[in-house]
């Protein structure tokens, strides 16, 4: 039941925050400072949520380096071609492969 | 709407029609991106410790990826309820730069045709939808392929997931799916790390997510967000190229 009030929420949330600037669009502009924060919003936001995941799935028992190996070719894999997908495209088969090789 | 589309020119049935179809056309190739990510975020709600439903409820509730991934992995991390939906919020505080762009082309609309265009404010639907405005012959037409591409998204955003979240429960452990989300996450963080102020930010938010793993009720990953907000806003704008 609290999985499907935070959905909610998140959701209301969200529409409020489509709805803002339709309603006081005629009155006010968009303070700078929040318009710079929801730039930089999303990355942030998603480091420090996949950072938190990482670590708590590494921390757990009989974890091998495949994770770690697998994260190192996603980064390198969407810095060289600046493509986010490939993250998954290239990660994922690694962390497959090395987890069959190494030992547990 | 009608307050606005009666004082524009009389469109015909075909020229409608038309700009519905460009509409959808324009958000055509959005879809290659989106439909990963919709089965991304499927599979995720399925693997996830929280009702699929709930996971997939996401989609036409929130209906924007970035925060419905911040939800699904909060919840299923045991995040507090409140920390949960703060932490997605935050992700989407841009709908409000969005909001912003599109109220100059709804101004003078109707309140029902702003609360239901408002709903689908997106990144995709906000780029076809700016574009729609600047093709269409007139504001109306405007209107039209916002909509016409609104309607392509949606199915499509809804379908995938709800592709996702059917498969998502009957794959194997050893796929080790718990790390789609996190190498997801990682792929969308790297290409934007453009300026100095990302940079510091997303290092700030890494260490303050590893030193605040302790923290009760999750709360790690909101001290590691708002760290890395106050380290990032903390480069000054000139500097931040």
């Amino acid at each position: 039941m609290t999985a499907f009030l935070v959905v909610v929420a998140v959701g209301a949330g969200s529409y409020l925050f489509r709805i803002s600037m339709l309603v006081l669009a005629a009155r006010a502009g968009l303070p700078p400072v929040l318009e710079r924060a929801a730039r930089l919003a999303v990355p942030v936001s998603f480091a420090a949520l996949a950072t938190g995941a990482l670590a708590e799935d590494l921390a757990a028992p009989g974890t091998t380096l495949a994770p770690v190996a697998a994260l190192v070719v996603a980064v390198v894999a969407v810095r060289r071609t600046g493509s986010p997908h490939t993250a998954l495209v290239a990660g994922m088969p690694t962390l497959w492969l090395l987890s069959a090789v190494l030992p547990s | 709407m009608a307050a606005t589309l009666t004082r524009a020119a009389p469109a015909t049935a075909g020229g409608r029609t038309h700009d519905l179809i460009a509409g959808a056309r324009a958000m055509a190739p959005w879809l290659l991106g989106i439909a990963p990510y919709g089965l991304v975020i499927g599979i995720s709600a399925a693997q996830a410790g929280i009702p699929t439903l709930a996971g997939w409820l996401s989609g036409p509730l929130v209906f924007a990826g970035s925060a419905q991934v911040a939800t699904i992995q909060m919840l299923d991390s045991g995040a507090a309820p409140l920390v949960a939906v703060v932490a997605a919020l935050s992700v989407n505080l841009r709908l409000i730069l969005y909001s912003a762009t599109m109220a100059r082309h709804w101004g003078g609309t109707p309140r029902w045709w702003q609360a239901l265009a408002a709903y689908a404010i997106v990144d995709p639907s906000v780029a076809v939808g700016v574009d729609g405005y600047e093709r269409a012959d007139d504001r109306r037409g405007g209107h039209l392929r916002y909509a016409g591409g609104v309607a392509t998204l949606w199915v499509a955003w809804v379908a995938a997931i709800t592709v996702g979240a059917t498969v998502g429960t009957g794959l194997p452990a050893g796929l080790h799916l718990e790390y789609v989300v996190p190498l997801f996450l990682v792929g969308e963080v790297v290409p934007r790390l453009t300026t100095r102020g990302v940079r510091r930010g997303v290092a700030v938010a890494v260490v303050f997510a590893l030193a605040g793993r302790w923290i009760p009720l999750h709360l790690g990953v909101l001290v590691a967000v708002t760290g890395g907000l106050v380290a990032a806003l903390a480069v000054p704008e000139e500097d931040d190229r």
